[in-house]
């Protein structure tokens, strides 16, 4: 659905490139997640993939349309959520998603119902100047589903959310998502990555420097132990157990049938831990 | 791709109509013509004022009463008084030999002179019965000071129309939103002529109704609209450039008042100067659409010599948009 060929983008139209050699291709029903610090080109990168900025180096092809000419008629199959919201503030959160309904050429969902789905029904005749930030951002993501998208573009979904909203949003990605729409999320947030993604990029710098899913790379990159905290005696013991050693994995099992166990945990590595060791930089 | 254009141009309508500076621009047109039809007279109500002392001739008060304004005053410093005001009123006064007629020393001659004609009528004891001539007219029953300013509100409203555009491009830039229209089918040349519309449509529309209520629906209405039409192409680019110049609604709606000094500058021109030093403004469009308006509204106007002004506005217009075209186009990425 996303293929990127050597891309390279300059602010300043000389060799100090915001994104460098980037490659990847996203498959269809896919979510991708690109990672990186702030600065990393991860919104660069997402703006050339949506058409905001000018390709200048490299290939893109979009749903099978190729970036070096945009056709307009790409719009209609992708959908982009904004980080920063950005709505009319002197329309309603109604009017706001009919306006945006009729600039499209194919089937639009109702302004309601996308209201319902992000949680603000009885806000739809409110001016948006008059909403919260978090409901703002509700409503740009509501804003971003509005065309049936088939690839769908998220950058920073969750940022600024409620536990309980973001819970939400990651529900209804997950939902669309099961429905065969392609996601590339952009994020800094490793929670949201590893609980979302297929697959993840790590970009520092503009440069690409490991592809690959949040299982294999946490399987890679962790240590293959179990701690676990039991009652002995009354007394709350604390272990750790290698998951690979035949004797350990024994003792373990012993552990488990004759005590009981107050913690489990196997000692995986977080995303953020991989991108620390991978990239020798921090994710924010 | 034009419905999506509409859909545009009733956006900003409407969020337009909730803004209280945008409201008065819409507006404009319809406040200034009940302005110029409460001020200014109609061609019947023009007159000349005349100062006479009460009770000193009974019968020449009568008869001057038919042709001027007369006002009667029981003391000479009483007129005087009067006569030290500001607008043009004759005094007329018993002298030695006859009447003298008392003025402020800058009143137009013709005032002066038809003051003088009439008090000679009456001491020769003539008669409106006693005239052998025959009025005929060519049906011109407006003021040429309504004209003026009708003329001039025509081309406010298209400076108004830029400012919309200023306004409307500032609320984009605020809200952040051309991003999100950007991630829509609507085409980047599509969303400039959407957001032209207001500029263009408005004043049109602000037009009609101004000539309408100020007596010139009969004027032809086709001339006047090629004419608003092509001066709204360069207050359309100046509306898009001061709104990508602009953060703010104030400062967008101030820097379009540039605009003002060569409109003022144009309408003086026209009006007050010499034909030798007409030349100066020729490269105002201002200039030629003000021209143009002005002899529509007179009903001398060609369409051989409104297609010229236009066509050299739109000259103008053309260098204009290739100045600023690049600009605009980097200003809404």
């Amino acid at each position: 659905m996303i293929s990127v060929r050597n891309l390279y983008h300059s602010y300043s139209n000389d060799d100090k490139y915001a994104v460098k050699d980037v490659s990847f291709e996203v498959k269809e029903g896919e979510v991708f997640g690109f990672l990186g610090p702030s600065g990393a080109g991860k919104s660069t990168t997402q703006n050339i993939l949506t058409g905001l900025l000018q390709l200048q180096k490299g290939e893109v092809a979009v749903a099978g349309y190729n970036i070096k000419k945009i056709d307009n008629r790409m719009f209609n199959e992708i959908g982009m959520s904004f980080e920063e919201s950005n709505l009319y503030g002197k329309m309603t959160a109604k009017e706001n998603l009919d306006f945006y309904r009729k600039l499209f050429d194919v089937e639009t969902r109702d302004s309601m119902d996308l209201i319902r789905i992000v949680g603000l029904q009885g806000k739809e005749n409110i001016r948006t100047k008059e909403f919260s930030k978090g409901m703002k951002h509700r409503l740009t993501f509501a804003r971003s589903m509005i065309n049936n998208p088939r690839i769908w573009f998220l950058d920073e979904p969750t940022t600024g959310l409620d536990p309980a909203i973001a819970s939400e949003i990651k529900d209804i990605i997950r939902e669309e998502n099961k429905k065969g729409v392609t996601v590339f999320l952009t994020t800094h947030n490793m929670y949201i990555a590893d609980e979302l993604c297929d697959r993840v990029a790590f970009i520092v710098d503009g440069e690409i420097r490991l592809i690959d899913s949040p299982k294999s790379l946490k399987l890679a990159y962790g240590d293959k132990l179990v701690d676990v905290e039991y009652i002995k005696d009354g007394k709350v013991l604390k272990e750790t157990f290698s998951t690979v050693m035949e004797e350990d994995k024994q003792r373990l099992i012993r552990v488990i049938g004759s005590h009981d166990i107050q913690t489990m945990h196997t000692k995986e590595a977080t995303l953020e831990e991989i991108f620390i060791k991978v990239t020798g930089r921090g994710l924010v | 791709m034009l419905g999506k254009v509409f859909v545009l141009f009733k956006r900003d309508l409407k969020v337009g109509l909730r803004d209280f500076i945008s409201l008065y621009i819409i507006v404009f047109p319809v406040l200034f013509a009940l302005v110029i039809n409460i001020f200014i007279p109609g061609i019947n109500e023009t007159t000349v004022n005349l100062a006479l002392l009460e009770g000193e001739n009974l019968e020449q008060a009568a008869y001057l009463d038919n042709f001027a304004d007369v006002e009667l005053f029981d003391s000479e410093e009483a007129m005087e008084e009067r006569l030290r005001k500001r607008d043009n009123i004759i005094g007329i006064l018993p002298g030695e030999s006859g009447y003298v007629l008392a003025t402020q020393g800058n009143e137009p001659e013709s005032v002066v002179e038809y003051a003088k004609a009439l008090v000679t009528y009456h001491a020769f004891g003539v008669t409106v019965q006693d005239t052998r001539g025959e009025i005929v007219d060519f049906g011109r029953t407006m003021p040429p000071l309504k004209r003026m300013l009708v003329a001039w509100a025509v081309l406010f409203a298209s400076v108004l129309g830029g400012m919309l555009i200023a306004i409307s491009i500032v609320e984009e830039k605020v809200d952040n939103t051309i991003s999100a229209v950007n991630v829509t089918p609507l085409s980047r040349g599509g969303f400039i002529l959407g957001k032209s519309l207001i500029g263009i449509l408005v004043p049109v529309a602000g037009t009609v109704l101004l000539l309408g209520a100020t007596g010139f629906a009969g004027v032809n209405l086709g001339q006047v609209i090629l004419l608003l039409l092509t001066l709204s192409l360069i207050s359309v680019l100046i509306g898009f450039i001061q709104g990508i110049n602009n953060d703010d609604i104030m400062n967008a709606a101030a820097s379009i008042k540039i605009l003002f000094l060569p409109l003022f500058a144009s309408v003086a021109a026209v009006e007050v100067m010499g034909e030798r030093w007409q030349f100066l403004f020729y490269w105002i469009p201002f200039y030629w659409v003000y021209k143009g308006i002005r002899e529509v509204l007179a009903d001398s106007a060609s369409w051989g010599d409104v297609l010229l002004y236009a066509g050299i506005v739109a000259v103008i217009g053309g260098v204009v948009y290739a100045v600023l075209a690049p600009r605009i186009r980097k200003g809404l990425e």
